[in-house]
This record gives C-alpha cells, structure tokens and sequence, in this order.
C-alpha cells in the first residue's frame, strides 16, 4: 500500500514537525499557532478525500468538528471519561449525522450545487439546534493538566499528537488516492453518470469517502476546542467551513501536498495579518483570501497543486538551461 | 384573539416571502440562463443596502425609498461589469471553482465594507414609513407593507418582461439552448450581461427595499445567500410562479415558527425542510410552467 518513497516522508514529516517546538524556543504562543496551523491542515487534509477526490462540495466541516469537540468535552465533565476514549466516540457522533444526512442525500442522488447548499443547512440546523438544546453562551473547558485529560498547562505535547493524527491523515490521503476507492471516487468527480454506467456503485463510494471525511474531522475536534479553550453554538460555523473550502481548492484538489503548504501557510499569513493589521483592517486577511481565491480560480483553478506538479520539471530546465550555457 | 396572531404572523410572512422573491429571482436568473452558481448574491444586497444608507446620510433622507433610483442603475452597472471580470471566464467551468470565486467575491464584499464601515449596525431612522397602520384587525409595519408591495410589482414586471417582449425571449431562447440561440442570430454574449446586470440590479432593489425597515452590518449577505438559494431550489428552474410559491412558503413557515415556538427554530426551519425536500423532490417543489 505504501512504497518506501511515501514511509520516508512522513518520517521526515515527523522530524521536521518535531523540531518545530525547539525552533520555536518553546514560545507557547507561537507553539499554539504551529498547533491551531496543523489542526486547520489535518481537517482540510480530511476535506479533501470528500471534495478532492469525490470533488463534492461540502460546507460542514464545522458541523462535525465542534461537533466531535463537543461529545468528547461532555464525556469528560460530566462522566470523567477520558478524551482517548472519547475521541472515537466524538468520531463516531460525527460519522453517525454524517451518515443520517449523507445516506438519503446520496441515495436520492442529491449532487452539484444541491449538495454544497444541504451541507451548508446542515450547519445552520445544527448551530440553530445548539442555541436551543444548550443555550446562546460561550462555554469555557475545566482546567486539566495531564495525559489522561489530553490537556496540558502548555502547547507542546498537544503539538505533538496533533502531528502524529495529521501525518496519519496524509498517510490515509495516500492509501485513498492509489487504492481502487481513490480510483473510484476520481471517476465519479469527473463523470458520475459515466461512472455510474460503468458499474461503481457511486452512493456507497461516496458515502464511504464522507464517512473517513467526518470521522477524522469528529476525532480532531477535542484538539481543536482545547485550542480554542471554549466552544459555543458559533462553534459550529459556515464560514470556518468556508475556509477549509477555500485552502483546499486553493492547494489544488486531489495534490496532498498542495493542500497541506497552502492550508499551513494560510492559517499563518492569517495570524500575521492580524497582528501587524488587525487594529485598522479587521478583515484584512479575509479581503486577501478573498482576491487569491477569485485570482486562482480564473488563471489557475488546479489550484498550488498543479504548479507544484511542474516544479520539477522546471527545475531540471533550469539546470540544462544553466549546463548549456 | 389567537387568529389575529395568526393573521398577523401571515401577513408579515407573506411580505418577508415577497422581499426575498425579490432576491432570489436575480439569483435564479443568473442560475437559470447561465448556469453560474453565484454564492455572492447576498453580499452584493448587503453592498447596496450600504450604498443606500451612504447616500440617504449624504442628502439628509430619512428614507430608503427614493435611493432606489440612484442604486439600481449602479447595480445594474455593476453587475455588467461582474460579468465582464469574473462570471464570463467561468461560464461553463467545473461548478466548484464558480462557488469558490463567488465566495471570493463575497469575501472581498464583506471585508471591504467591514474596513470601510466597521462592524456596528447601521439604520435609517424611517420617519415616514416607520408606523404601523391598521389592516383590519391586524396592524402592519408600513415599510414592511410598502416593500412588499413594491416586490410583488416589481416580480410582475419581469414577469412580463420576461413573456412578452423580444428581449425576454431572447433571454428564454439563451436559457432553453446557448447553442440554439446563436444559431438563430441571438447575440447570446449580450443576453448574458443584460442578465446579469438585471439580477444584480435585483440585489440594489432588495438592499433598498430592507434598509427602509431593517439595519445592515458587514456579514448581512450570509443570511440573504443561503435563504435566496433554498428558494431558487425549492421553487426549481423554470418558471416565476414556483419561486413566488417558494418565497412564500419560506416567509410564512420563518413568520409562523417565530410567533409560535422561538426565533432560532425559526431561522432552522426552513433549512430542515429544504434538506429533506431536496430528498424528495431533487428538481424543486414546485416545477411546472411559469
């Protein structure tokens, strides 16, 4: 399933991204931007098996990941359960409306826009039912410290397994994109009455690629609350749903590495803009991803994926070029 | 006692029905002709609802109403030149990248305004129109009434734009076949942007239309944008008649479920039933000639 070439990346995945703590200085805020960076990439790296490969637009990323959040949080106030045990669970919450939303849709044959407009109701509904059920306030997590509560005083060791979750997710990226189901849901992205036809039972690959897509998202929400330090009904959010929409069609659908740099970077260049701007330009960041977002998708709508593609090729030009002459 | 609540939560559902009409017919003429999934549609109401206010501050209005005439041929200008820069390359193109560069769009819109007129809500004081008149037993906000009023207008006049004159069957031809209509000498380029400048024009109307009764922040658009495409797909394509229905059903059930059971099942509402109609009925509840 994995060549050596795809093993000694995600070892050097993990070297890399281990020694970011000690370039860092161990600067706790600049871990926990390193942090939030690389659980924004994990879930757009999640979006893209579903709107990569299967190309369907989904809006609800921030649906299943509070969501997930959530029930980990509540097993752990309330009966003590530990969020190792409650990550599965918080997966499985996400997976079980993924599913309760994303079998009839796909049995009913609902695709295209219909899809991207249900899945964006979806969050509504469920910010809407959060209101209801819970209450409008912003809920703050109980101070924990230790590896049972998967919660520390400070950044790192949270780091350190969101790194180990996010190579484990380019890994399951990898393992999509050459098995038959990576084949399968390429096919339906590019033609699913063709596809159809040609016998791939397209409901069940699509269902299943939304099943990865929202279990990984449901794992990764107890990380990304804690980041947060408190969840609320705007937890459940269209347009933080939006962005990973827009890192993952900016990082060019399908590339992997596309996907994560741009999803990386984006969270950065966010985090920069805010400091160095924010007091006069609240939405500077937001006014850039805007303009990137309408450039590329008229000149290069393949996305940082596709002009990677061609780096090494030119780089070999180059090289002739500079042997030549 | 209880009907006239009830007749007041209709009335006021069927004119919050007609406004949104309003918006999403310029959202499901673009969508109709063009094919364009525009997902900036609430935004650009948001930009005329400011350009209203900006100007109403700028000649000492208290109203809305008689910025109409400075927005609409705006935003028909702007929507010719949306056209020109951002839906003429997507035409035809993948549908995921027409969402992501609308979305752009409304990103840009939003920011813009946001730097521009920071976060606060804005309003205009709405002396004139700003009372409630009596309608029988119910009492209507008379902005509310006047608004709805002008919509319904308003939907006729395309309505008969769209039947009975030659550009409106130009428009018709464009949207039944691009290649059909070239064949037969129609300058299909032209019908594109006449479309566009008249959905976008749509929004300048509707951004006038809420500022002689409601307040406008940066992020306005994302509750216009989603509510205009559950109509456009609840109605289906093909006819104004579905989508006055789809309005109106949206309007009532949001107006019903306020009055009677809470503000936020109120704003849900309408999305439970768009998902599971779209179960249903993938092609709209009401299809069917228009």
């Amino acid at each position: 399933m994995f060549t050596r070439r795809d093993l000694v990346t995600a070892l050097a995945i993990a070297v890399a991204g281990s020694a970011v703590p000690y370039a860092l200085g161990f600067n706790q805020y600049h871990v926990l931007l390193a942090l939030q960076a690389l659980i924004f990439a994990t879930i757009v790296l999640a979006w893209n098996i579903l709107g990569g490969y299967a190309g369907q637009l989904d809006l609800a990323a921030f649906t299943y990941v509070p969501l997930g959040g959530v029930v980990t949080c509540k097993l752990l106030e309330v009966y003590g359960v530990s969020p190792w045990l409650g990550m599965p669970v918080g997966a499985l919450a996400a997976m079980a409306l993924a599913s309760a939303v994303g079998y009839p849709m796909f049995r009913f044959g609902v695709r295209g826009v219909y899809y991207a407009l249900s899945t964006a109701a979806l969050t509504v509904v469920v910010h809407e039912m959060f209101i209801l059920i819970i209450g409008p306030w912003d809920f703050y997590l109980p101070r924990y410290d230790g590896w049972y509560y998967l919660m520390f005083r400070t950044w790192e060791n949270l780091y350190y397994v969101v790194l180990t979750l996010f190579i484990a997710v380019v890994l399951v990226n990898l393992a999509v994109s050459r098995g038959r189901l990576g084949y399968y849901l390429k096919a339906i992205r590019e033609d699913e009455l063709a596809a159809e036809a040609l016998g791939i039972d397209t409901r069940k690959y699509k269902l299943m690629a939304l099943l990865i897509y929202s279990s990984i998202l449901g794992f990764v929400g107890w990380p990304y609350i804690v980041s947060q330090r408190t969840y609320s009904a705007w937890s459940f959010s269209s347009s933080m749903s939006i962005y990973v929409v827009v890192a993952g069609i900016l990082g060019g659908r399908g590339s992997i590495a596309g996907v994560a740099v741009v999803a990386i970077a984006l969270k950065l260049v966010e985090d920069v803009l805010r400091g160095y701007i924010g007091g006069v330009a609240p939405g500077a960041h937001l006014l850039i991803y805007g303009l990137l977002l309408v450039v590329i998708s008229i000149v290069q709508p393949r996305g940082l994926g596709a002009v990677l593609e061609r780096v090494p090729t030119l780089v070999q030009g180059w090289v002739m070029w500079w042997r030549r002459s | 006692m209880v009907p006239t609540l009830i007749l007041r939560a209709l009335v006021d559902g069927v004119l919050l029905g007609l406004f949104y009409s309003v918006i999403a017919l310029g959202l499901a003429l673009i969508f109709g002709v063009m094919n364009i999934i525009n997902f900036a549609h609430g935004d650009f109401v948001m930009l005329a609802a400011y350009i209203t206010w900006l100007v109403a501050r700028a000649l000492y209005l208290n109203e809305a109403a008689p910025v109409a005439i400075v927005t609409v041929p705006v935003f028909f200008a702007i929507g010719i030149a949306f056209y020109r820069l951002i839906i003429k390359p997507l035409l035809g193109g993948d549908p995921l990248i027409q969402i992501a560069c609308t979305v752009g769009v409304g990103f840009i819109l939003q920011n813009v305004a946001l730097i521009l007129f920071k976060a606060e809500p804005r309003s205009l004081p709405g002396l004139l129109l700003g009372t409630y008149i009596a309608l029988g037993p119910v009492s209507v906000h008379l902005a509310k009434l006047v608004a709805g009023a002008v919509s319904a207008v308003l939907i006729v006049l395309i309505h008969r734009m769209l039947t009975g004159t030659w550009l409106g069957l130009a428009i018709r031809a464009t949207a039944y076949s691009e290649e059909v209509a070239k064949t037969f000498g129609i300058n299909t380029d032209r019908v594109f942007m006449l479309v566009t400048g008249i959905g976008i024009a749509l929004t300048g109307f509707g951004g006038v239309l809420w500022m002689s009764f409601g307040q406008v922040d940066p992020y306005l658009g994302a509750s216009f944008a989603l509510v205009s495409w559950i109509i456009v797909a609840l109605g289906g394509l093909g006819g104004i008649r579905g989508l006055i229905y789809a309005s109106l059903l949206v309007g009532v059930i949001e107006a019903l479920t306020m009055t009677y059971i809470s503000p936020s099942v109120a704003k849900a509402i309408p999305f439970v039933i768009f998902i599971v109609a779209t179960w249903l009925r993938p092609q709209g509840l009401f299809t069917g000639r228009g």
